[in-house]
């Protein structure tokens, strides 16, 4: 465990942080001893060729590895001032919420898909909340105008891009703080891509957002600050703008100039 | 630099940087050529340079052009991307030196006619010179991305402008002297004036160097050390 100064964040007030995060898979590391802070209402990229690490450090961050027998974690990854490990894994993932690379909703219907977590979570209290909750998370997921006449209708009907976006607005439903998406829309085509980063832009006023992507333009799109990861390592970490423009690690160069895969 | 794994990316940035050093050669002929037209009273050689400014725009476009489909095509990011906007910038200055150097010829066409100025024609030919001698470095600093040749002709760029001073005040004391010599001297002057303007052209080429390999622009505000907008006479 780290003393209590290791654990003061580099950045004012970060939603969620790692110090010396280290993940293994069996005996083969896969996340060398990282450092990240990530800034609330805000949306950060984490980049970097496969096998980097990236998708690993974002499933640490709400315990998704400890579904994975082989894979042990250790360090720290602090969330709203505690550390997650002491979380319930279920209410962390309440507010801790994922999308997926491929859509995967349940085989329900559209509202059923969006109203199972505020069921099971209990937060609500009768139907016409739970219409409410419903409603809004559609209309935060940017697809409210598009469903609302076939609410009735199943989930796994709706196009790839629409089972996306009904995906985030599951994830949305338990008014979680933080949204992990790990390449949200690797399976996308580009017009149902741009409406993905079109919501991710309105996402990040109300959440922190951070996003896997194996698109480097769509990192510079949608993200005020970029992580890039390479052989496990988190290389750099600043502003994408910087990243991009001038980064200060010449992997990193390599890497968003299309120089090493 | 390591390549690109995307070959064709390497050689579209090869190729523009190729047209900008085809350019520079252009460019420096055409401010050698002017002088010597100028020094020997050489009409036809002036008629030459004014006509070859046409090639000199001609690959400017192209450039731009070649540009615009590689951030179009390419998306280029960090140093690629800063070499993009350096070929852009370094064309544009190339094009105006040109200009400036047509320019020398066109007012010598008009001075041969003319009976000479003793010494200016001297001056005038050290002071472009100098400016030439910058040009060559200046394109040799963006081949070899070499940071400390751009500072050195940026600091050079002081220099010409001492010299433009100098014919500066020369000019004025010509013309005191016998206002037959105004005519004369006030082409001398822009003559001058122009090779001045080539000199911070050319500078600003080494400060894309800079741009290229450091990201940064230099910051430093350069003395001016054209003193003649607020010269006393």
């Amino acid at each position: 465990m780290l003393d209590a100064a290791e654990k003061t964040p580099a950045v004012i007030n970060p939603k969620i942080f790692a110090r010396g995060l280290n993940v293994f898979y069996g005996k083969k590391q896969a996340v060398f001893d990282v450092d990240l802070d990530v800034i609330d209402r805000s949306v950060t990229s984490l980049i970097g060729p496969s096998g980097c690490g990236k998708s690993t450090f974002l499933r640490c961050l709400n315990r998704m590895n400890d579904t994975i027998t082989s894979c042990s974690v250790n360090g720290s990854i602090i969330f709203d001032g505690q550390e997650i490990a002491e979380y319930d894994p279920v209410y962390l993932r309440s507010r801790i919420g994922m999308v997926f690379q491929k859509p995967n909703p349940f085989p329900k219907s559209i509202y059923d898909n969006v109203a199972y977590g505020p069921r099971i979570h209990g937060m609500v209290r009768n139907k016409g909340e739970l219409d409410d909750l419903v409603e809004d998370a559609l209309r935060k997921g940017a697809m409210w105008d598009e469903v609302k006449d076939r609410l009735d209708s199943v989930g796994t009907g709706l196009s790839g891009g629409q089972q996306q976006r009904l995906c985030i607005a599951r994830a949305i439903a338990t008014k979680p703080e933080v949204l992990l998406m790990d390449e949200p829309c690797s399976a996308l085509d580009p017009i149902a891509t741009a409406q993905i980063e079109e919501l991710i832009h309105e996402l990040r006023k109300n959440f922190c957002v951070i996003i896997v992507t194996h698109s480097m333009q769509q990192a510079a799109r949608v993200s005020e600050n970029t992580a890039f990861f390479h052989l496990g390592n988190l290389v750099e970490f600043g502003a994408t703008q910087k990243i991009f423009t001038n980064p200060d690690d010449p992997r990193t160069e390599s890497y968003i100039t299309g120089r090493i895969g | 630099m390591e390549k690109h794994i995307v070959s064709q990316f390497d050689s579209d940035l090869e190729a523009i940087q190729a047209h900008i050093l085809k350019m520079g050669g252009l460019v420096e002929m055409a401010i050698s050529e002017a002088m010597r037209a100028f020094v020997q009273k050489d009409t036809e050689l002036a008629q030459s340079v004014r006509a070859q400014d046409s090639a000199i725009d001609a690959l400017e476009e192209l450039i731009n052009e070649d540009a615009a489909r590689v951030i179009a095509l390419r998306a280029p990011t960090a140093v690629d991307l800063r070499i993009i906007l350096s070929v852009i910038k370094v064309s544009a200055n190339l094009e105006r030196i040109g200009d400036y150097a047509k320019n020398l010829a066109k007012r010598t066409g008009v001075l041969i006619q003319m009976n000479e100025i003793e010494d200016a024609s001297n001056a005038l030919r050290r002071l472009a010179r100098e400016v030439e001698l910058m040009l060559k470095d200046a394109l040799d600093a963006y081949v070899q991305r070499d940071v400390a040749l751009a500072e050195d002709i940026i600091s050079r760029d002081n220099d010409v402008d001492q010299m433009y001073n100098g014919l500066f005040r020369q000019f004025i004391t010509f013309m005191m002297e016998d206002p037959r010599n105004i005519t004369g001297c006030m082409h001398l002057h822009f003559m001058a004036k122009n090779i001045e303007r080539m000199g911070d052209h050319v500078t600003s080429i080494a400060e894309q160097v800079i741009f290229i390999v450091t990201g940064e622009l230099p910051s430093e505000p350069r003395d001016k050390a054209d003193e003649t907008s607020s010269f006393k006479a």
